[in-house]
């Protein structure tokens, strides 16, 4: 019977199955385990802590609201880090966008008009970003994580923070495996150098 | 025995624990040099630092958030069964009795379809009894034709020819009379022409 079901003890297939029967605790239950995880991962893709817990949210809608095209044959968890991966870079690939797109306003037609039309998000989120660091995180690494290229950060992040094989990723982010590991090798190599002055 | 410098990906093999059975000249090589032990070194503390690194949690009713957006549907088979559940009784005794009360019920269904369907073998036995006694009249009837015009004898000959002897004499019969009909009225008209 559903209330006799010890819901934190089953495995994520388990759980989802259940939330195919749409048992409401298993679709809390699966939210409670990942939101952690995938809020990290977001939050550390796009250095906001407002927008990563929007994008965690849209990761979590667009799973269980899609729970039935789930199949228990492949991991849960990588199917959850896939769609938050590909929401992080959708949002990171539109804020490009419209940082190009405020670069002056369009009928500017002095320098001085574009001066004053102009403004730009990416220096104004870094310096948001500097004060949120000193406050919620204060570390040296996760500013060089910051520094990184997305793609970069999101295969750091996966293979450290969440411990998954080079495998796993490549599937995770329907990435070649050679790609997987120049990707890695070379995020490694980057933080090396950024954390080089600690050293020192 | 390794006489060269440790390759960036080696560093990492040996960082991931993936060197397998290649792996022992790599940690060979690095127990004896100096340089690439460093290297080792720095990659394992950036690797430490990364494995650090918390899980940052969002604000608290995330999980409420997520539900309120979330369409959370029964399928039907699901709602079947949760329903067929509802009428199961609690207690043991009331279970047993509901159970055999299915069972009467059932064994009740069963013999309904089982009559049914002997009752329909009934009527189609009817039936081919009914056509039977209908054919033999036609043959009767045909038969009587047949003796009134070809006489008694041949109408017995045909009799002891058989159903379908008895069959193409009719329709002999029947196509002779329709021809005599045709030639009948072709006379009458040519008749009236030479008349008129």
């Amino acid at each position: 019977m559903p209330a006799a079901l010890d819901l934190p003890n089953l495995p994520d297939a388990d759980v989802a199955r259940l939330a195919q029967q749409g048992r409401e605790p298993a679709f809390r239950e699966l939210v409670r385990r990942y939101e952690r995880p995938v809020f990290s991962l977001v939050f550390r893709m796009v250095r906001d802590t407002a927008t990563a817990e929007d994008l965690a949210q849209d990761t979590f809608i667009k799973v269980l609201n899609h729970i039935d095209k789930y199949r228990p044959e492949f991991k849960f968890s990588s199917w959850l880090f896939k769609i938050a991966n590909n929401v992080a870079i959708d949002h990171l690939r539109r804020r490009h966008l419209d940082t190009i797109s405020m670069d002056g306003a369009p009928n500017a037609a002095t320098a001085a008009d574009i001066e004053a039309t102009s403004f730009d998000i990416a220096d104004r989120s870094e310096s948001a970003l500097e004060v949120m660091e000193a406050k919620e995180l204060g570390s040296s690494i996760e500013k060089a994580i910051g520094a990184l290229r997305p793609e970069y950060r999101a295969c750091i992040m996966l293979r450290h923070v969440e411990g998954r094989s080079y495998e796993e990723i490549a599937a995770t982010l329907d990435l070649p495996l050679g790609t997987v590991k120049t990707y890695i090798h070379r995020a490694r190599h980057q933080l090396r150098e950024a954390l080089e002055h600690l050293r020192e | 025995m390794q006489h060269r410098h440790l390759l960036p990906n080696e560093i990492d093999l040996l960082l991931d624990g993936d060197a397998g059975f290649g792996g022992a000249p790599l940690r060979t090589h690095v127990d004896s040099c100096a340089d690439c032990r460093a290297r080792l070194d720095e990659a394992r503390v950036v690797a430490d630092a990364l494995e650090r690194l918390p899980h940052f949690a969002p604000r608290t009713g995330f999980a409420d958030r997520v539900l309120s957006h979330v369409q959370i549907v029964e399928p039907w088979h699901v709602a079947a069964l949760g329903t067929a559940r509802r009428f199961v009784p609690e207690s043991r005794p009331l279970r047993a009795l509901a159970l055999a009360g299915v069972a009467v019920t059932s064994v009740a269904i069963s013999a309904s379809a089982v009559w049914i369907v002997l009752s329909a073998n009934l009527t189609v036995g009817s039936a081919s009894i009914v056509a039977g006694r209908v054919r033999e009249m036609a043959i009767g009837g045909v038969q009587q034709g047949l003796a009134m015009v070809l006489g008694v004898g041949a109408a017995e000959t045909l009799r002891a020819s058989g159903t379908m002897a008895i069959a193409l004499a009719g329709v002999a019969l029947v196509a002779a009379a329709g021809l005599a009909t045709l030639g009948f009225r072709a006379l009458a008209s040519a008749s009236r022409q030479r008349g008129s």
